[in-house]
């Protein structure tokens, strides 16, 4: 299955005079899981209007699935956000919805399932990312590493083929969210679901990912493998992994 | 000293205009929203109308009846002293018709329903959008202004509606045993002159204004809930939200009250 899931063709993203992203191209095959780091301004959240929000003006071309999301119209692009992962730093839960209502909203609002289908379905998440001790809970009731696992649930409920998950782990005690790491180690091994993960941490994610990209100043300064990463003497890696400020990145 | 108020009221008059420009947008964008209609679950605002009708008609119950008791007995009491000195005391029913089921039902219910639950869903919308809720629900596909302004329109439009008549119902029975304590009409007299006051157009005419409120109300309310961009905005918004809200019912009272009985 070498189907390219996403695909990015010299992007040019500019807001004002400021180049956001400068001539960025890259795929991603689907079954493949990439990290993409950089430090602030770097222009790996700026990714987030392109690929999910669509309806950002720049140049160049992003394919997904084989269509471009520039040409989708209005509800084009709803079909292509429900069809899209993703989760966020913010978490952005409802804040009125228990945590079973949380992630039962997606499919409440697009599945074709019955009420009861949907139940089952919410309960099997549930039961994986070890919610069940709060799932009538609301948001307000809940700790840090519970909000992510719900987020998460809600993220996944629809079986998306593509995860984008932004940020959403930097602040999280690795230990309460084992179960959810599990999960998501589970689904990296799947050849059908492809993530992206956007972190300022990308060591935390060798498990999981295939491929790490890095960006500098809204262009990829590097771009390989898991073990291209590890071994790298490329100055960005080398400068961002050990934390310095010698090197070819001028951070203020 | 001329140019410069000239100056203001320039600047004022376009920033109403781009005001009202923006708005209209808004709402054509919630006519845009409409078409994906056909993408839209009931059972996903299944819940919601539930809960708002709930906050905005039930739970609005005892405050309505209380100060609908409270504008009968008023408006009766006066009507009962007043109408006898200018030999008109036969015009009863007419006068409580005119005032309380044409004019104070509707407009009182409606400044209660904006001071409860507009200023609700204002805040609770602006809340939602700097907690990025509204971000993640644009996120999943969820069409937001579908998802949250059409179900509070319905809402509002079956709260409005009930709460008119239960104030309408309320002012009468509760301002005539007020009145008892003025002066002695019999009830089946009180109840025929009213029965032969009200006319089929005071019904629809009531009926218009409810579904005006029902829609303006919670419109204008969700367009100033999802326009603050920081934290500090949100009581600014919310407090545009209510006194333009309240000034658009007015507007829209005066504008059904003409079409109805003046032209």
């Amino acid at each position: 299955m070498n189907e390219t899931i996403l695909e990015l063709r010299n992007v040019t993203y500019r807001r004002e005079t400021i180049t956001l992203l400068d001539d960025v191209s890259f795929s991603l095959t689907r079954g493949d899981n990439v990290t993409i780091f950089g430090p602030e301004g770097s222009g790996i959240s700026s990714l987030f209007d392109i690929i999910i929000r669509g309806n950002a003006k720049f140049d160049g071309d992003v394919f997904y699935k084989g269509s471009s999301i520039k040409s989708l119209d209005y509800f084009g692009l709803m079909n292509h956000k429900r069809e899209v992962g993703y989760l966020h730093g913010d978490y952005g839960l409802m804040s009125n919805l228990s945590v079973e209502q949380n992630i039962s909203l997606p499919l409440d609002y697009h599945s074709a399932m019955s009420a009861s289908e949907i139940k089952k379905h919410v309960d099997k998440i549930i039961y994986e990312v070890n919610l069940d001790h709060c799932k009538k809970l609301r948001p307000f009731d809940l700790t840090r590493s519970e909000i992510l696992k719900t987020a998460f649930g809600r993220a996944i409920a629809n079986d998306p083929d593509l995860l984008y998950i932004e940020h959403a782990f930097e602040d999280q005690c690795y230990l309460n969210i084992r179960s959810l790491i599990d999960v998501l180690t589970e689904r990296s091994i799947r050849p059908d679901k492809s993530l992206i993960m956007i972190t300022y941490y990308p060591q935390n994610f060798i498990d999981i990912s295939d491929e790490f990209i890095m960006f500098f100043n809204g262009r990829i300064v590097f771009r390989g493998k898991k073990d291209d990463y590890m071994a790298s003497d490329n100055p960005y890696v080398v400068q961002y992994r050990t934390n310095s400020i010698e090197g070819p990145m001028v951070i203020l | 000293m001329l140019i410069e108020f000239i100056t203001k009221a320039g600047r004022k008059g376009i920033q109403i205009y781009s005001g009202i420009a923006e708005f209209r947008d808004f709402v054509k964008s919630i006519f845009t929203s409409f078409k994906s209609l056909r993408y839209l679950r009931f059972r996903s605002i299944y819940t919601i109308i539930i809960n708002q009708t709930r906050f905005t008609g039930v739970d609005a119950l005892a405050i309505v009846m209380i100060i609908a008791l409270l504008l009968g007995g008023t408006v009766i009491i006066q009507a009962l002293t007043s109408l006898p000195k200018f030999g008109v005391e036969g015009f009863l029913g007419n006068l409580l018709v005119i005032i309380i089921a044409r004019e104070l039902g509707p407009l009182a219910t409606a400044l209660i329903v904006i001071a409860r639950s507009g200023s609700a869903i204002a805040t609770e919308i602006s809340v939602q959008k700097w907690s990025r809720e509204i971000l993640s629900m644009e996120l999943m596909g969820i069409d937001t202004k579908l998802y949250i302004v059409f179900p509070r329109i319905i809402a509002s439009i079956l709260s409005i509606l009930g709460l008119i008549i239960i104030f309408d119902v309320v002012a009468f029975i509760g301002g005539y045993i007020i009145s008892q304590t003025v002066v002695y009409i019999p009830m089946d007299v009180f109840g025929q002159t009213l029965i032969d006051a009200f006319t089929f157009k005071d019904i629809i005419a009531a009926l218009v204004k409810s579904v005006f409120f029902g829609i303006t109300i919670p419109l204008i309310c969700c367009y100033y809930g999802l326009k603050p961009n920081s934290k500090f905005e949100i009581p600014i918004y919310v407090s545009k939200a209510v006194i333009r809200t309240l000034f658009i019912a007015i507007i829209v009272n005066i504008a059904v009250s003409t079409l109805f009985y003046l032209v």
